[in-house]
């Protein structure tokens, strides 16, 4: 055992102190789960009407109640609510070792904070599907919203589970949910393949967690947070790391982190592990919104700001992490700008937003990532909405190239709008939430030391650049310009609806289809949103500008998110000075450490590092509101309709041609390998999937002619030995009865006879 | 006494078959399967569940006393819940067979209930050689359910199935003479007492428990089956009838199972742990393999019998981490698997009675056409991929765990306090790991092209006389119990475990006394051993019991060390 450091004394005072919550919490998980179960009676009463709907509404918005209350009543403390025994098992001497993990609650800042966004979006986003998923009532609208409450439920699980195994629990059954609302147009196989990829892949990840959960319990002999983070084995170990003593953590210990990393890619989408998300914009759009973009995905962030104690441990496992999330945002970014689907181009900037937020929360900067978190919830659920709106009003039509000027269309003005203040966000135009989140994670990579992170900063900001950009290309592509629109190829009402889609896959995004669809369409009425649409929007575009609000909450404290991390483990004792902290991780110098974390207890940063010779908290926001426009001006000029800005920025007059156009052709092979997603897909195909199927064919075939034929060899010989003895071989019951009780029968007899 | 009921009853009504008309077989049949249901929730409500050791509900009358055999029935822990399962599985698959078996029914129903009683049997046998009987007599009623309503390569699947399994358990009851003799010659008298044995079989020196590891393990690994003596199982299961499918799944492999927990664990300590991972490295091999396999079949039954070799695999692992965590999950894998497997199973055969094919090239694409079958067979797919709040998940995330946890973190035990002493660890539970992501590959794709994806049916499809389109009220019936199993056991295992604690405890004892408490490496002692005595297994009298006072002694050096 390491010996208990001066550091770790003065560490002392601040100890977690858990307490136990009042029951009234368990309303939280309990009410999703209770819309599950109702909506199940609603299946087996073969509801025809909205009914699961208004059950779904009803409990979100009292779980978020109870949530909104458990977060004006409980935060700052640290309270644990156990429901029941799950795991429960102890041995050894007087039972000293136990395996336990309680159906409990661990309700601490950092969970008040996810719930609040999980079950707030959760009850606006089933506001929206409620009108959104109507054309299926009767058929999928229950199975829909029961899969969407217990959705819910396994993301309470998740993030307020009390152990690893709860949050495995989340993690897996989020996991589920996902697979069934992807699949939910089931008939559709591009729908069913997409949702076994995602399950697959995110198995893959499962098992990387699974093992960093096997790894601490091993370790630090519990699962239980609350005893976790109070382990004097832990304290002792980040007392070795603060010290310079990293040596000191054992590798299995350090390497807990590695694992429990590998299970955040899969399910936060990241390199590689992030082929599964753009295909999942199969799923009905409300998901897509909630749970691919707002919600699950950012589990992984989650799962790095809860368990930051165990990620310090490691030396290198929060630098892999910031490397992956930015080249994730990157390479995201790069796809997003080439695609044509609108829903895809979202879903490349959800995987590009996660690595930002990776990169964030690897670079010691859990209140940026945290705070980026929280914001993109919010725009990138009203960006997704929005385009969801389009896509129900317009058949199914996703493609940019196909669509143009709803702006100015009649019942479309709150959908602009919102796409609008999404657009906004997500650039990172000055004073947007989606601003001030962004630049600090881009301003830590600049002032934490670490393995080549300037550049990484760099890269962000240049990613930042390319998000200016494919934002605001869907947006002067789809919202702005002359009106023109084309339908897409869904027959809503129509039974055999989810069948055409089963032949040519008009999601696709090679657009060379354009003349095949303009007959057959004649009569096309598109049709805008009605009230609950527009009223989520609304509602959703207000909270997405107010997000920004949170930046000037107690700003001493980087805003309200610093304020609620600063009571929980992802900004607790270990890391109250985080970019000291990482020093002590990447240099290992015991003097500094000790210096520096005096300073840190002022809050000062030292003069970590600069960019271009100035402080990088202070000049960040130019130098990303500079990348941020010069974005958007980029997107307006090859993309923008002719006569915006004075006339001289656009030069569009229809929806399918633009500047972009000739620009492509010049770069000729980049923009479409771009496009088919730098053949990622068909890579891990050729390099994994293949080779297993036909490993396992070699395996049935070894089964069948080896394993097999040698058992039948065996059982060939006596065969020839015995011709004479044919009529044992007769197939006939009593034969072989009786044959075994003589076999038993002599057996037992040699045994008298050899013991006598 | 009420076990002994829950072995006769069965019995009775298959007599009362026999005797009747044909027409009430099948009603018999499931009052006498319910009957018992209500015997066996007494024996579950008569039950003391803290306490370890089979000394409960016993029942014991002389035998053949010159033999010192018993009629010796009781029960621990582990042996109830098996018991309580295979009950549980008796009207389930009585039920369930109403319209898929037409022809002989008498013969079925009876050899069903018959095959129920000799289960029981092996689950309470106090006696190993009652043990030994009902664990072969199983085979006859298993081989006329396949042979007589088998598919169409029924012959030849019922046949090797006999003779496979049979070969093997006469070279386990080779293993159990040599213990009984070795009884014989240190007591001076003869007994078969189980917990008479295994003292005796302790204290055998380590060569000779791994001669007596290996018979036994030659009958249980075939039964289980851990690669590679695997292959009967696929074709038993693709042949056979639903029903016993079922019975197949659910309860007969788990004889492999209990064998290697009730006897392999304290018959042979050192043994198993100087080959424990050995033994793990076939049940990888199995989970990975038998895995993959399942996920280039066409014909879903198939892939669902594969499926079983591969879950099985992952029992095994957690008997052999030989720790607590490890060998609970183990033992609640035995009932799980039963519950989901079984499950699946039967939703083949509701399929197959419709369409006449297990084919995924002939059928696909049912989620529209019967929506509440489809609905189940998801619910049961999640269950046997592990999904947590279901039963599989907390079955195999236990034995992971306590492979894990089982192995070489014993010497630095003061720093980790989740370590036990064994000899795997977090290589062998990476590998078996794996396994994970491969159940979701096979699955997922079956699901894929079963449930999910534009509907086919076969052209020669013609609507069933008896059966709706979708589920009829008892086909949903006979499922529902299943499925509330696997959603209380996912939720609410923890009773479970503590009911299993006593017994598994005293079990792993065992083999966590032989801690030596250095590095962990209990080869090291062995060999030392096996120096002082030889490898020679055919002691004589004299210099067997120089063996056990020589083991005596060493428990007695390290009794205190142990944890």
């Amino acid at each position: 055992m390491t010996s208990i450091s001066p550091t770790l004394a003065s560490m002392a005072d601040t100890a977690l102190h858990v307490g136990s919550a009042p029951a009234w919490v368990l309303a939280i998980p309990l009410l999703p789960m209770l819309a599950v179960v109702l909506n199940t009676f609603s299946a087996i009463f073969r509801v025809k009407t909205k009914l699961p709907a208004w059950i779904t509404i009803a409990c979100l918005a009292g779980s978020f109640l109870a949530t909104a209350f458990a977060f004006m009543t409980l935060s700052g403390q640290t309270n644990v609510a156990t429901g029941w025994k799950w795991f429960d098992l102890s041995w050894g001497a007087g039972q000293g070792q136990q395996f336990i993990a309680d159906f409990g609650f661990y309700i601490d800042n950092l969970t008040l904070l996810w719930m609040l966004f999980v079950t707030g979006l959760a009850t606006l986003i089933a506001v929206y599907a409620s009108e959104y998923m109507e054309h299926d009532v009767g058929k999928g609208y229950t199975r829909f919203f029961v899969a969407f409450g217990l959705f819910v439920f396994s993301m309470t699980c998740l993030v307020m589970g009390d152990n690893m195994l709860m949050l495995y629990l989340g993690w897996e059954g989020v996991g589920l949910c996902s697979y069934l609302l992807i699949g939910y147009f089931y008939k559709k196989p591009a729908a069913v393949a997409a949702a076994k990829k995602a399950f697959i892949v995110n198995r893959i990840g499962d098992l990387g967690l699974a093992i960093g959960v096997m790894l601490t319990f091993v370790h630090f002999g519990t699962l239980e947070y609350a005893q976790l983070f109070q382990s004097e084995q832990l304290a002792g170990y980040i007392a070795a790391v603060l010290e310079g003593r990293a040596g000191d953590v054992p590798l299995m210990a350090q390497l807990i982190a590695v694992f429990l990393m590998i299970g955040a890619f899969g399910k936060s989408a990241q390199f590689p592990l992030y082929v599964w998300l753009p295909d999942a914009m199969e799923g009905p759009t409300p998901v897509s919104a909630l749970i691919h973009a707002a919600t699950m995905v950012t589990a992984g962030v989650y799962l790095i700001a809860r368990m930051l104690p165990v990620f310090l441990l490691s030396e290198w496992a929060l630098p892999v992490v910031a490397w992956v999330g930015t080249f994730t945002a990157l390479l995201a970014a790069t796809i997003g700008m080439a695609q044509f689907d609108i829903k895809r181009i979202m879903a490349y900037s959800t995987v590009s937003q996660l690595g930002y937020m990776f990169a964030g929360i690897a670079m010691l900067s859990s209140v940026g990532g945290v705070y980026h978190v929280v914001t993109h919830a919010f725009f990138k659920a009203l960006l997704f909405l929005c385009c969801g709106a389009v896509m129900h009003g317009f058949a199914g039509q996703l493609d940019l190239r196909k669509l143009s000027g709803l702006w100015h269309m009649k019942g479309w003005r709150v959908v602009s709008v919102g796409m609008l203040v999404g657009c906004l966000n997500l650039a990172g135009v000055p004073f947007t939430a989606g601003f001030f989140s962004k630049d600090m994670i881009i301003a830590e990579a600049f002032v934490t030391p670490g393995y080549g992170y300037s550049l990484l900063g760099w890269t962000l900001l240049f990613t930042a650049g390319l998000t200016a950009y494919y934002t605001f290309r869907v947006f002067f592509r789809v919202f702005t310009g002359p009106v023109q629109y084309e339908p897409g190829d869904e027959h809503h009402g129509e039974d055999d609806h989810s069948h055409d889609h089963a032949q040519d896959d008009a999601h696709g995004h090679d657009g060379h289809s354009h003349e095949d669809h303009a007959h057959g369409h004649d009569h096309f009425h598109p049709h805008p949103p009605r009230f609950a649409i527009n009223f989520v929007l609304a509602t959703l575009s207000v909270l997405a500008v107010l997000a920004a609000g949170l930046y000037f909450v107690s700003p001493e404290k980087h805003g309200w998110v610093g304020d609620m991390l600063e009571e929980s483990t992802a900004h607790n004792l270990y890391t109250a000075d985080h970019s000291a902290a990482a020093m002590f991780l990447i240099d290992g110098d015991a003097h500094a450490a000790h210096d520096t974390h005096a300073d840190a207890a002022h809050g000062e940063h030292a003069a970590h590092g600069s960019i271009l010779g100035f402080n990088p908290h202070e000049v960040m926001y130019y130098i990303s509101a500079i990348f941020g426009l010069t974005g958007i001006g980029l997107a307006a000029y090859l993309h923008g309709p002719r006569g915006m800005v004075s006339g001289f920025l656009g030069n569009r007059v229809e929806a399918g041609k633009c500047r972009m156009d000739a620009v492509a052709k010049a770069f000729d092979p980049i923009p479409r390998w771009a496009e088919n997603k730098w053949y990622v897909d068909e890579f891990y195909h050729f390099l994994f999937v293949r080779p297993l199927w036909v490993v396992s064919y070699i395996f049935q075939t070894i089964d069948k002619l080896l394993v097999d034929g040698l058992v039948n060899l065996f059982g060939y010989l006596p065969r020839l030995l015995g011709r004479g003895a044919q009529p044992g071989q007769s197939g006939v019951l009593h034969g072989y009865a009786l044959s075994m009780a003589g076999g038993v029968g002599v057996i037992l007899f040699i045994v008298v006879l050899v013991t006598l | 006494m009420v076990l002994l009921l829950l072995i006769v009853i069965p019995l009775i009504c298959a007599g009362l078959i026999v005797f009747n008309p044909r027409e009430q077989a099948k009603y018999i049949a499931a009052g006498g399967s319910l009957v018992s249901v209500v015997f066996g929730v007494v024996a579950l409500a008569a039950f003391n569940w803290s306490q370890g050791g089979m000394d409960q509900l016993t029942f014991t009358t002389p035998w053949v006393p010159a033999l010192g055999l018993n009629f010796d029935i009781g029960a621990d822990a582990v042996s109830l819940l098996l018991i309580a399962l295979t009950i549980l599985l008796g009207p389930i698959c009585v039920i369930g067979s109403f319209t898929a078996v037409v022809e002989n029914q008498k013969t079925f129903y009876a050899w069903l209930l018959i095959l129920q009683s000799a289960m029981v049997g092996v689950f309470c046998a106090r006696d190993l050689v009652l043990f030994y009987i009902c664990f072969e007599f199983t085979l006859i009623p298993m081989y006329i359910l396949i042979a007589m309503f088998g598919s169409s390569n029924r012959r030849k699947a019922s046949t090797k199935f006999f003779l496979y399994t049979f070969t093997g358990s006469v070279i386990a009851l080779a293993g159990f003479a040599y213990v009984a003799w070795q009884h014989s010659v240190f007591t001076g008298e003869w007994s078969f007492n189980m917990a008479a044995l295994g003292e005796t079989a302790r204290a055998l020196n380590a060569s000779q428990q791994a001669w007596v590891l290996l018979a036994l393990m030659a009958g249980f690994a075939v039964k289980v089956p851990l690669f590679p003596v695997h292959t009967w199982l696929p074709l038993a299961h693709t042949e056979a009838p639903t029903a016993g499918s079922v019975i197949l799944a659910g309860v007969l492999l788990k004889l492999g199972t209990y064998g290697v927990y009730k006897f392999a664990l304290p018959f042979a300590p050192a043994a198993v742990l100087d080959y424990a991972p050995f033994m793990a490295v076939l049940a990888i091999i199995g989970i990975v393999y038998a895995g993959l396999i399942c996920w280039v079949q066409t014909d879903i039954k198939k892939l669902v019998a594969y499926s079983s070799v591969s879950h099985l695999g992952f029992c095994m692992l957690g008997l052999f981490a030989v720790n607590s965590v490890g060998v609970t999950g183990s033992v609640l894998y035995m009932i799980s698997h039963g519950f989901s497997t079984g499950a699946l199973f039967l939703m083949i055969g509701m399929m197959y009675e419709r369409y006449h094919t297990r084919s995924m090239k002939e059928v696909s694409g049912l989620g529209s056409k019967m929506p509440v079958w489809s609905t189940f067979m998801v619910f049961f797919v999640m269950a046997s991929v592990g999904l947590p709040g279901l039963n599989g998940f907390v079955s195999e995330i236990m034995c992971l765990f306590g492979t894990f946890q089982s192995g070489p973190w014993t010497g630095q035990a003061g720093v980790t306090p989740g370590a036990t002493f064994g000899m795997l660890g977090p290589v062998f539970a990476a590998f078996a790991g794996t396994g994970m992501i491969v159940a979701a590959i096979y699955l997922l794709y079956m699901t894929g092209k079963i449930v999910w994806g534009p509907t086919r049916e076969p052209d020669d499809h013609h609507a069933h006389e008896v059966l709706p389109t979708d589920l009829s009220a008892r086909e949903i019936g006979v499922l529902l119990p299943l499925a509330a199993g696997c959603l209380v056991f996912g939720l609410y295992p923890a009773p479970l475990m503590k009911a299993v604690e006593a017994p598994v405890n005293d079990t792993v004892a065992y083999v966590q006394s032989l801690n030596t408490g250095d590095t962990g490496r209990v080869m090291v002692w062995t060999a030392a051993h096996e120096d002082d005595h030889g490898s020679d297994h055919n002691a004589d009298h004299g210099d067997t019991h120089t063996d056990e006072h020589a083991q005596d002694e060493h428990s007695e050096d390290h009794s205190g060390e142990g944890h």
